[in-house]
């Protein structure tokens, strides 16, 4: 994964080259694939959520007993999921 | 240095230095005095960072993901049919095209979207044009994707049947090295560096044994067919199955090979009056032009055939939908917005440059063909590209030009550009017709396969009957409508925050009119075909489709039907494109007139609009 830039550290000029030159080779090669699989590994926890927290929004899934026995697993994530499922979505989103 | 003049050498140094006007004088001005761009402000990667869509991304990531995903074939053929009209003209529109237009347009959306959270073309059409307008952007977006694939399953079965079918064998080996690759990427585990020198080794293989096992199908004219017949069915397969079992790793194996490809036809074009036993040096052959009109009366004039003929190189409306669908969501800061959208464009203007050259360095009657010689018909020679580019690199790796392994490699390369696009555009047209059609009476379009199915065996068809160039031109319109639309979004926005918007107004006006004369030219080819034949005249209606319905007289009907339907494709293209610009149009002027009435002006570009 990538790394955000960070303007406090202080490289020589020969490793930012570098780092430069394997960040555009990443980009090129691998960040397309990178961001596909984590978008694709999202509908995956999208779908575990629903299915645990079915119960909960008035869509029994599986019964209460399991959703109760995953539910210390799945409450952290909730936040992200609303985040995520809320998000206005549409074609244009998906040319990649 | 003797015959530098003649060579392309100094073209390449004088487009790169105008492209470095364009980024450092130009570009920065327009980041600095339009969009006003600020490094300290939060930008949607952070302020929505959910490590899956949204996330700061480094600039060097962002430009190489954002260079690959906008570079393909139409850097590559678009100046094939460019030249028709002399190379001074096209070198010219990849140069003022790109310092203009293009640049401003892939950077403009890529910001526009930063500053609308991240949002992409859709929601911003919907908010600036109202539901009709996104359904027409939405139709539109339709089309648009069939006459890609059309335009480019004609171009695979083409090249297929080119290269004495030497092409084949290596693109099927990399398709099979990918999906090995996928395997042993996720089901074994394997270190993916690993796993890259085992997917090159096996893709060197596969070119080596090209020239070794040529496949030539025995259909005669029918081969383009049957051709265009195998790609639809690789293509179905890579849009229904998971992407990470076949697009993905195919995409990242033929990656090497396409990259490699780009960077030694640069050198070699810059490397022209320097190589090894260059005596005399390789030198421009082609004529300069400019020819106003279509030397061989097939294409029309130069305004505007020219301009939606080089697309990607100079401006593409493609461009405006990645900028802001996945890159402008990850930017990490505005400033970035530059060196990302901007930059990866004029880096893609090279490239159409290296085209060009490698067009430039071939004989008038190599490119072109001559008129009335069978073995060497105008407009069919595709097979131009990678002897140019073999010309050119032959002489920087001491090898002989007309090099077997060094011409299947680049004829594989334009494989895999069209090949590996066209997977995700199959599987992006999937994912649009379900949008479209997953509730109502037409439901059953929506479904994952009937999608698909739509979706490759109606461009299969136009493949198959029409002329590739015809195709690429209907491409060429709709692709470069869709700039224009993309730089009017980015008008009306400038206007609603009261920034200066004649520098993206007047291209986005040019590209718009230019574009729908470009498809009303196109529809009239077609219609006038039809009209002459109703006269008794059939010469116009064979020219307009391929072999065998072009040679056997028994087909005519078949060849009148298949104007007319491109007559009908023209007219609805035309509809819909004219309808959304007037959309825009209206847009743009009740936010000027909204924007007077509103006071102080939005010092920081754009937060303050409401």
């Amino acid at each position: 994964m990538a790394d955000s830039k960070d303007p406090t550290t202080s490289k020589s000029r020969g490793r930012k080259v570098r780092d430069a030159a394997k960040g555009v080779m990443y980009g090129m090669a691998a960040h397309g694939h990178v961001t596909a699989a984590l978008r694709t590994r999202m509908y995956l926890e999208h779908l575990f959520m629903f299915i645990t927290l079915g119960d909960m929004l008035g869509v029994p899934v599986i019964p209460p007993y399991y959703s109760l026995r995953i539910l210390p697993y799945a409450v952290p994530n909730i936040k992200s999921w609303k985040q995520r499922v809320f998000r206005e979505r549409d074609f244009t989103d998906q040319v990649f | 240095m003797v015959g530098i003049l003649e060579t392309p050498f100094l073209w390449v140094v004088a487009t790169i230095a105008l492209y470095g006007v364009a980024y450092w004088g130009y570009g920065k001005w327009i980041d600095r005095n339009v969009w006003r761009s600020d490094a300290k402000k939060a930008t949607p990667a952070h302020m929505y960072m959910d490590g899956v869509e949204y996330f700061p991304v480094s600039r060097y990531v962002l430009w190489g993901y954002q260079f690959k995903s906008v570079a393909a074939l139409g850097p590559i053929l678009g100046p094939f049919i460019g030249v028709t009209f002399g190379w001074l003209p096209a070198l010219i529109w990849i140069i003022g095209g790109n310092f203009f237009i293009g640049w401003l347009q892939d950077y403009g959306s890529m910001m526009l979207s930063v500053r609308k959270e991240g949002r992409s073309f859709g929601p911003i059409t919907y908010e600036f044009t109202g539901a009709r307008g996104r359904t027409n952007l939405l139709a539109f977006v339709l089309f648009y994707l069939v006459i890609i694939s059309a335009a480019f399953i004609a171009l695979i079965a083409t090249f297929w049947n080119s290269f004495k079918g030497t092409t084949f064998v290596p693109t099927i080996g990399i398709l099979l090295t990918g999906l090995l690759c996928g395997q042993l990427l996720y089901r074994v585990k394997m270190n993916v560096f690993a796993v890259t020198a085992i997917g090159l080794a096996l893709v060197g293989l596969s070119l080596y044994l090209g020239p070794i096992l040529p496949v030539v199908l025995p259909f005669g004219l029918w081969n383009i067919a049957a051709w265009a017949g195998i790609c639809v069915l690789i293509l179905y397969v890579a849009a229904v199955l998971p992407t990470p079992t076949f697009i993905q790793p195919t995409n990242y194996i033929a990656f090497y090979p396409a990259f490699a490809a780009i960077i030694l036809i640069l050198i070699g074009a810059l490397a022209t009056p320097f190589t090894i036993g260059a005596s005399p040096p390789v030198g421009i052959q082609l004529d300069m032009g400019p020819f106003l009109t279509d030397p061989q009366g097939i294409l029309g004039p130069i305004w505007p055939i020219l301009f939606v003929a080089i697309a990607c190189g100079a401006v593409s409306g493609w461009h405006s939908l990645v900028s802001s669908s996945s890159s402008a969501k990850q930017l990490d800061i505005e400033t970035d917005a530059l060196p990302v959208g901007g930059g990866a464009m004029l880096s893609e203007g090279l490239l159409a440059l290296a085209s060009l050259i490698a067009y430039m360095v071939l004989t008038k009657s190599f490119v072109f063909g001559v008129a009335g010689d069978a073995t060497n018909p105008p407009h069919t020679n595709t097979a131009s590209w990678p002897v140019g580019a073999a010309l050119l690199v032959s002489r920087i790796i001491g090898v002989g030009a007309t090099n077997v392994l060094l011409t299947t490699f680049f004829g594989l390369v334009l494989v895999i550009y069209a090949l590996t696009v066209q997977a995700l555009v199959t599987r992006f047209f999937r994912l649009v017709a379900a949008e479209t059609w997953s509730e109502g009476r037409f439901r059953i379009f929506g479904n994952k396969h009937v999608s698909t199915a739509v979706g490759l065996g109606v461009p299969w068809v136009f493949a198959v009957s029409g002329s590739w160039w015809a195709l690429w031109l209907y491409f060429g319109g709709a692709n470069q409508l869709l700039a224009g639309l993309a730089i009017m979004l980015i008008s009306i926005h400038l206007a609603r925050v009261r920034a200066p918007t004649k520098y993206s107004l007047i291209p986005g006006v040019f590209m718009v009119v230019t574009t729908l004369a470009a498809l009303i030219w196109q529809t009239w080819t077609f219609l006038y075909s039809v009209w002459l034949f109703l006269q008794g005249d059939k010469s116009w209606i064979v020219r307009n489709v391929r072999g065998p319905i072009q040679a056997d007289p028994n087909y005519i009907l078949v060849a009148v039907g298949i104007n007319a339907v491109f007559v009908l494709i023209g007219v609805v293209l035309f509809g819909v494109g004219l309808s959304m610009s007037i959309r825009l149009f209206r847009s743009y002027r009740s936010s000027v007139v909204e924007a007077r009435g509103r006071a102080p002006a939005a010092a920081d570009g754009g937060t303050r609009e409401r």
